[in-house]
């Protein structure tokens, strides 16, 4: 980041502008770009796993808005827009109308910790990691509001059942970045991705030494997102759609978009925690100069796709859980199991000295 | 802890129609259910009183979407016990295969939709595929995609044709068949949800009147095919599972298909050695049954179903009473449901097959 | 006819071909049936309005061992005991019955309107139930 800071100082003071100028801009330009870029993302999100379900059900998928359905999200958005905003009658307004408002600003946060590029991180602490995880928890304030406000008794029960499932599955996460903690020694997510650079390439990469952690941590990702097989906040076939059964228009683009913002940001954080981040799997990058931050960015964003690809995938394959099921796999079997990581690698850590 | 009352449907997605469960929960768990039926009600007995046989035929169709060609069976073998009409041995066959295939088609929606119900959405793509290949056949040969009025009293309204593409879907189907078995039907998580969940013991099921392919699921060897007449030519084995799980209800379902699939194909043999149609027509205006009452059932998809006419000589019917088999499954959700997870209840009430238009008749 | 010794314990019972003819006490009937000739299943309860003489009620037993059917007729004007202490299915024939002919059955613990609404007046399947829409009669105009 102070490399692009530099960049950008010296082409103000080549134009005579102040540097105070500068110092203000330079935080509010990378708001925009990650704002710009996030909303772009979960719409192509939206729009690739449409079009992924519908190839795995032998479908088409969207095809009818602009070339091969490109504009299809942009149009329901646009309609979601146009739509009139019900609010139940016997619903908390205030709380009501403040869920989906408040759901986005989480996952806005949460994108701007991720190294998208060893220059490219728009917020660098030194504890980046525990900040990602206090933050990423935090939709589910809004979930609680918006199932409670809605004054229906269906998303009562979805925001009950995301709450329980939540903090079952924050434990085995925590444990599980504790353990990549141990390999990389730092929390900072630029040191833990250059901790697995190497010259083998992908072979350096956490998810060898902390292969058990990379499946908890699928397998609780895929609860924190209400993914399936762990989409029981919003079982449509049990609670018609979860917590936001009663949310119309805009209100429910924001939650339904912030869903896929949370899953855009989660896919990222594994493929930085196990997959090397922004790291080319060949050992050297394969462009020089400036070429190499674009090439960064597409390696990270090709190991992305495959994560999101493979939860699409899943999702199109299996039945839901049964709600007790799912929290006994939580406490008995995957909190146990991402101790016992945490004891092999430290383990591998004290031999092999990584 | 405090009750709570949740009224599951008339319009939810799960409830395939327009039940309505009412439902008192404690936390998730279940502690009454009373199902409210009628939405859907058409009065299809009062009617019959009202309307001469062949104003009437048509409308059986609609009693189970479905399975439109087993009422419509029913309507016409009642009619025809009556009058003393003999079928041909060849219009017995076109009225077996079409009835087996109507119950394929009605087991694969049934398959989709439960795996719909338990939140897997692709098998709902697959079997659907597999049932639009039937419909593209029954819309071929009668006209209809669903309700079909093929069955007239006496004979079918006119000669089979397509042979050839009913061996061709019964040879898809019995291959994709195996696709779903693979994906479905050790799927640990399916097992989860299904095995040991929603049992129906014996005594429960005869004493709710269950029956069709959730009864024989319990290890009860009731299948009417065995006394029918229209398959006494046919060799084919009733499948009895032991449990009486949700699970043993799924596999039931998809051995029946195999099972169905092989009658068909004996049908098939004898059709296509055959040719010709002798019929035994008779003046559909102003068919008068003789005095008395006549009672025939047969083996639909959802369980026994029955028709019971008593005639006075009239043109029209004196009274006409159906018996469906939905209707017996719904009123057992009653006991089913009870100290079951909602999620549960969900899996376990879409196992047994109800479709709302035979509860409400 | 396996049934044919029930005559000497219920001595107002008839007897034809595989119908019986009951003029009381369904309940002991059905359960005495029940228990010694495992007819366990009951398929159906026919309601049948023979107008003047009453609404005839034929329950629908069926042995799955011997695949006997057996069809129990008893007439009764307005109320009848219930049978769903022995079977359970019951329940929804009774409800049905009650809902469309308007017979009361003794013991029945819900027994209200099934497919009607609760408002409704009159039982539409019996024979003195008047419609007033004329919609209903289009048929018999012809």
């Amino acid at each position: 980041m102070n490399y692009l800071y530099f960049l950008y100082i010296e082409f103000l003071a080549k134009h005579n502008i102040p540097q105070i100028f500068g110092d203000i801009t330079f935080y509010v330009i990378p708001c925009t770009i990650i704002f710009i870029a996030l909303l772009i993302a979960i719409l192509a999100l939206v729009l690739l796993e449409r079009k992924l379900l519908g190839w795995f059900t032998q479908r088409k998928g969207p095809n009818r808005v602009g070339l091969w359905g490109l504009l299809q999200t942009l149009a329901d958005a646009l309609k979601l827009l146009c739509k009139e905003n019900i609010t139940p009658n016997n619903a908390d307004k205030f709380l009501f109308n403040l869920a989906p408002v408040i759901i986005f600003i989480p996952v806005m946060i949460v994108l701007g910790l991720i190294p998208f590029s060893s220059e490219f991180t728009f917020m660098n602490f030194q504890t980046n990691l525990l900040i990602y995880i206090i933050v990423a928890t935090m939709p589910v304030l809004s979930i609680l509001l918006a199932g409670w406000a809605s004054n229906n008794k269906y998303s009562l029960f979805g925001a009950m059942r995301n709450i329980a499932q939540i903090l079952a599955y924050e434990l085995p996460i925590a444990f599980t970045i504790l353990s990549i903690t141990v390999l990389a020694s730092s929390m900072n997510l630029t040191q833990i991705t250059l901790a697995q650079s190497s010259k083998l390439g992908l072979l350096g990469w956490f998810f060898i030494p902390c292969f058990l952690g990379l499946i908890i941590m699928f397998i609780c990702t895929l609860a924190e997102l209400n993914r399936c097989p762990f989409d029981l906040p919003e079982a449509e076939s049990e609670l018609v759609c979860g917590y936001n059964t009663e949310y119309s228009g805009m209100r429910f683009a924001l939650l339904y978009l912030s869903e896929y913002g949370m899953l855009l940001a989660n896919a990222l954080l594994i493929a930085v925690l196990f997959f090397g981040g922004y790291l080319s799997p060949f050992g050297g990058y394969l462009t020089t100069g400036f070429w190499i931050y674009i090439e960064q960015v597409s390696w990270l964003l090709i190991k992305t796709f495959l994560i999101i690809f493979l939860i699409v995938w899943i999702r199109a394959t299996l039945p839901r859980m049964s709600s007790p099921n799912l929290l006994k796999l939580s406490w008995s079997i995957l909190l146990p199991a991402s101790i016992i990581n945490l004891f092999l690698v430290v383990i591998i850590k004290y031999i092999g000295g990584v | 802890m405090k009750k709570l009352k949740l009224n599951l449907g008339p319009q939810h997605p799960s409830t395939h129609g327009v039940l309505r469960l009412i439902l008192e929960l404690e936390g998730e768990k279940i502690l009454s259910c009373e199902p409210d039926v009628g939405y859907l009600h058409r009065g299809l007995e009062k009617m019959a009183e009202r309307l001469s046989y062949i104003q009437y035929l048509p409308l059986v169709d609609r009693i189970d979407y479905l399975a439109s060609f087993f009422y419509s069976e029913l309507l016409c073998r009642t009619v025809e016990k009556a009058l003393g009409i003999e079928l041909d041995k060849k219009v017995c066959m076109i009225r077996v295969l079409l009835l087996e295939l109507n119950r394929i088609s009605s087991h694969l929606l049934w398959i989709g939709a439960y795996l719909m119900d338990l939140g897997a959405t692709s098998p709902f793509f697959y079997t659907m595929r597999e049932r639009e290949m039937i419909l593209k056949l029954f819309e071929k040969i009668t006209g209809q995609r669903m309700m079909n009025n093929y069955f007239v009293y006496g004979g079918v309204r006119h000669d089979i044709f397509a042979l050839d593409d009913i061996e061709c879907i019964i040879n898809t189907i019995e291959k994709k068949i195996l696709d779903y078995e693979n994906i479905i039907t050790e799927n640990p998580i399916f097992l989860q949800r299904t095995k040991n969940k929603g049992i129906i013991s014996k005594e429960t099921g005869l004493n709710g009147s269950i029956t069709g392919v959730n009864l024989r699921a319990s290890g009860i060897n009731l299948d009417l095919r065995k006394n029918d007449y229209l398959y006494s030519d046919i060799n084919y084995k009733s499948i009895i599972l032991e449990t009486g799980d949700s699970w043993d209800r799924y596999k039931a379902r998809i051995l029946e298909i195999i099972e169905s699939c092989k009658i068909v194909k004996q049908t098939l043999d004898y059709l296509q050695k055959t040719s010709g149609l002798k019929q035994n027509l008779i003046n559909p205006i102003g068919i008068k049954l003789p005095e008395g009452s006549f009672y025939s059932e047969i083996e639909a998809p959802r369980g026994l179903a029955s028709v019971y006419i008593k005639s006075t000589g009239e043109k029209t019917p004196y009274r006409l009473k159906w018996r469906t088999g939905s209707y017996y499954a719904v009123n057992l959700l009653r006991k089913l449901l009870i100290n079951e997870h909602l999620n549960d209840a969900i899996a376990i009430a879409g196992s047994l097959d109800i479709i709302l238009p035979e509860v409400d008749k | 006819m396996v049934l044919h010794n029930i005559k000497n314990i219920f001595n107002d019972i008839t007897i034809d071909g595989d119908k019986l003819f009951v003029k009381s006490n369904i309940y002991q009937v059905l359960n005495f049936i029940k228990n010694n000739y495992h007819f366990n299943l009951l398929k159906e309860i026919i309601a049948i309005d023979n107008k003047d003489a009453g609404i005839e009620l034929i329950y629908h037993l069926y042995n799955i061992e011997d695949d006997e059917n057996v069809f129990i007729s008893i007439t009764t004007k307005e109320e009848i005991e219930s049978v769903s202490q022995i079977f359970n299915s019951a329940i929804a024939d009774e409800k049905e019955i009650y809902d469309m002919f308007g017979i009361n059955f003794i013991g029945h613990k819900e027994l209200k309107r099934l497919y009607m609404p609760e408002t409704w007046q009159g039982h539409p399947l019996r024979k003195d139930y008047v419609e007033e829409d004329a919609r209903l009669n289009w048929n018999e105009k012809t």
